[in-house]
């Protein structure tokens, strides 16, 4: 099976070459042009030159009806599925039993999908309905959705963004089974230990181009890091790493002197059953857990988004009874949400607006707004924050995920915020952007702001954390400090053992 | 081979985006250029088919006709930016009138009684839809569908469909007949409605939050914006520019009448969405409204003196109308 590709627009001339069998990484920071390459695939885009060839036969799509009729299958980020549906309705969609006269054969309909679901491991009851199934589980029937039908190449378009550990298994061994049937999957992902754990062969594009394919089992993460972000970045990921080395000095003096900001005593509602948290000034303290495990809530509910039925939360000492983010943000907290396009950003908006929303206040006199303050301090944060985008008045749509996310940041990026919650700071986000918000981070946490993170990625809490807490089924179930954690491996380890232990006692 | 391709097609690049470009303004500008195009359009044929519609009487004339849509439509796009509907403001209208023709004729014959009892109680009808649309979580439409016939009814109710007749010279004065700052009244109170929500919502942080509110509701919430608040204020002041229009009308008229401007809230939303304003929330802005609102009345104006039937007129605008939307939206 071949594939290659003339110059398209935001392409210069990409070539891709994915056998049968085998899984082929495609990487890139955001903007190198992997999504446009999957739109073209997918019959979203078109292309100005070059082939696309299946088999050998070359092929052409107008639509992605025509690309998925020519066998390629595309899993999106942001699922395409009907919230309102069962798990089996989705997954027949389009393709429904019918009797005669054209109406639903409702029971052969399950019985298909339920027989689909069993020949390839995946745990999923069909019956489910979509919209109230968790994030990862959701995406798990795209996956499947997607590998209904005749399918020669499949493409995951960072499938594992929001999945846990255990989750990110079962669609591996997903992978595994579709790659049985000989299909070509195509595996797009900022995260290179996956590259490293599923794939065969690795393609790196950069600004519209190939850098290279490697043999996985014959390259490391530097090349593949060096590929990616090219020559003109090395010499400020090197200044990045003594940063990093710097800040671990710097973190057990901040841990000594720095005292309780945020305690959270035995918090219970309707997601939490019992929290006992304490977050110090200048300290970045992890939240790691499961999906549903109920990090994102913990956040939730200190940022007032979510009623306390009983515990308290005490801030500086004194206790704090909040109705709202409103109010929460009056307080200094700020949080970064899980999905920015959603939560984070009014993504019709320009820069500039989206920048002031959270403090209007500041930026009016007498609630007219300060037009001068606000684009100044929009410019100011644009360079600070290192967003590239032309000026304050760029819409936020039209930035890539990376700098959208240092937008949300640079939102909350000022003295006034005391205590940052983050959830899944760097999902989406390519690797040089990714260093820069780790960055930021730190920087909060080192003018004294308490930093609470919740994230899917270990490594990045033990990269970024001074203490990390584990949850599990809506509790702390451990919090470990720096000297206690070692590596993902690790604390994989805890998340799992506790996870047994909460099931034997329950 | 890849080489050769990529330089052909960088070659082949700039001149159908340069032509797109310009397209792309012209389309889907954030400021609808093709509305203005529109307008102007619409002024030279009239001109040039109608001998007695390029004078300065008949423009006076038009912005006479459009006052109640303008002054009204104003209201309407903060509620609509912010993401909602409001389908009441024909009877919030016809109940204002009646509240201040009442108010006028019971409680003291002084114009300013008649102004706040009926820009109240059009802010009332505002309150209640806003109050029902955020505490309730009732999608707008069916809200204001609800108080759309309820304060129509109400009005009707209150003299059992009998006009008021209003006896207040100062008041026709103030709203109907006289000149402010040299411009008829109803086109002086069409421009102070439109300062005023030029500023509120272009300068001031309310706009600000109206426009976060319906752009992104979540988003809002999550940066600290009550929405409720905002969302019923938006309401509110659509009820009482739906009130301003009813003394301005009434005024005219010397009465209240119950039954007045049945079926005006199509003009006004049409007014709206062909300024530029999304349906869906967090886009529009003012100047937008008040042309959309004077091609709606240019038209009524225009079709008039070209002597088409009533029937043949409904039907032009009605296409106008869809063909200009089509064309000015993004």
């Amino acid at each position: 099976m071949t594939k290659s590709f003339g110059g398209v627009r935001a392409l210069r001339g990409v070539s891709l070459e994915v056998w049968p069998g085998e899984v082929h990484a495609l990487l890139g920071e955001n903007g190198a042009g992997k999504s446009t390459l999957i739109k073209i695939l997918s019959g979203v885009h078109s292309f100005d030159g070059g082939a696309i060839e299946i088999d050998g036969v070359p092929v052409a799509f107008n639509s992605p009806a025509e690309s998925r009729e020519a066998g390629i299958a595309v899993v999106y980020q942001d699922l395409s599925l009907v919230g309102s549906l069962s798990v089996g309705a989705n997954l027949m969609l389009n393709r429904e039993p019918t009797s005669r006269f054209g109406f639903l054969k409702k029971r052969q309909l399950m019985a298909e999908a339920e027989d689909f679901l069993k020949r390839h491991n995946i745990p999923l009851d069909p019956r489910a309905k979509v919209g109230s199934l968790p994030f990862a589980y959701r995406q798990m029937t795209e996956i499947c959705k997607a590998l209904m039908g005749r399918v020669r190449v499949l493409i995951l378009d960072e499938p594992t963004s929001a999945l846990t550990s255990d989750e990110e298994q079962i669609l591996f061994d997903a992978v595994e089974t579709v790659l049985r049937q000989n299909v070509g999957v195509i595996y797009v992902t900022h995260r290179l230990n996956e590259v490293f754990r599923i794939s065969h062969r690795v393609t790196v594009l950069r600004d519209g181009a190939n850098v290279g394919t490697f043999n996985t089992s014959e390259t490391d993460m530097k090349t593949l890091v060096a590929a990616i972000v090219g020559p003109k970045h090395a010499t400020a990921e090197a200044k990045e790493v003594l940063e990093g080395e710097a800040l671990h000095e710097r973190q057990p003096s901040a841990r000594s002197d720095g005292h309780g900001l945020l305690i959270l005593t035995s918090v219970v509602n309707d997601r939490l059953r019992g929290v006992d948290l304490s977050l110090r000034n200048g300290e970045i303290h992890g939240l790691a857990g499961l999906i549903g495990s109920g990090r994102t809530e913990i956040l939730e509910t200190v940022f007032g988004l979510r009623p306390i039925d009983r515990g308290e939360i005490r801030l500086d000492g004194s206790s704090l009874r909040i109705r709202g983010p409103a109010e929460a943000i009056e307080k200094g907290i700020a949080l970064v949400p899980e999905d920015r396009q959603v939560q984070g950003l009014v993504l019709d908006h320009s820069i500039e607006r989206n920048f002031s929303l959270p403090r209007l206040p500041h930026f009016s006199w007498a609630s007219w707004v300060r037009r001068g303050a606000e684009t100044e301090e929009t410019e100011a944060a644009i360079n600070r924050l290192s967003i590239k985008a032309p000026g304050p008045s760029t819409r936020v749509r039209n930035l890539s995920g990376g700098n959208q996310q240092k937008v949300v940041f640079a939102k909350w990026n000022n003295k006034r915020t005391r205590i940052l919650l983050l959830d899944e700071p760097t999902v989406g986000v390519d690797v040089g952007a990714r260093e820069e918000i780790y960055g930021l981070v730190r920087q909060a946490a080192q003018s004294g702001a308490g930093v609470l993170v919740a994230s899917s990625d270990l490594s990045e809490l033990i990269l970024l954390c001074d203490r990390i807490s584990v949850i599990v089924d809506g509790r702390v179930i451990v919090t470990l400090r720096r000297d206690e954690f070692r590596d993902a491996e690790h604390l994989h380890q805890f998340i799992q053992i506790s996870q047994t232990d909460q099931g034997q006692a329950a | 081979m890849t080489d050769r391709i990529a330089r052909t097609v960088e070659t082949a690049v700039p001149e159908r985006s340069r032509a797109s470009a310009l397209a792309q303004t012209l389309l889907r500008s954030e400021w609808p250029w093709m509305l203005y195009l529109a307008f102007v359009i619409l002024l030279v044929v009239f001109s040039f088919a109608s001998p007695w519609f390029l004078s300065i009487d008949n423009f006076l004339n038009i912005g006479r006709q459009t006052t109640l849509v303008s002054i009204v439509a104003i209201g309407m796009t903060f509620v609509i930016i912010a993401g909602q509907i409001d389908l009441s403001v024909a009877s919030a209208l016809a109940l204002s009138g009646m509240a201040a023709a009442l108010a006028m004729a019971h409680i003291a014959n002084f114009w300013f009684v008649g102004a706040l009892a009926g820009l109240g109680t059009g802010a009332l009808v505002g309150l209640i839809n806003g109050a029902l649309t955020t505490r309730l979580a009732i999608p707008s439409f069916l809200v204001t569908l609800g108080t759309l016939s309820a304060a129509r009814g109400l009005a009707m109710m209150v003299t059992d469909t009998k006009p008021v007749i209003i006896t207040n010279e100062r008041y026709f004065r103030i709203f109907g007949e006289g000149n402010l700052l040299g411009l008829p009244a109803p086109i002086a109170w069409t421009l102070a409605a439109t300062i005023g929500g030029v500023l509120l919502l272009h300068y001031n942080i309310f706009g600000r939050r109206i426009y976060a509110a319906g752009g992104n509701p979540t988003a809002a919430l999550y940066s600290g914006i009550q929405i409720k608040r905002v969302t019923t204020w938006a309401f509110v002041l659509t009820g009482a520019l739906a009130g301003l229009a009813a003394l301005v009308l009434s005024a005219r008229s010397h009465a209240a009448r119950p039954d007045v401007v049945q079926g005006m809230e199509l003009d006004v939303i049409a007014s709206v969405i062909l300024g530029g304003c999304s349906l869906f929330g967090g886009r529009g802005f003012i100047l937008g409204t008040l042309l959309g609102s004077l091609i709606i009345g240019t038209l009524n104006n225009g079709l008039v003196l070209l002597g088409v039937s009533s029937p043949m007129q409904l039907i032009i605008k009605g296409a106008i109308i869809v063909a200009a939307v089509a064309f000015t939206k993004r």
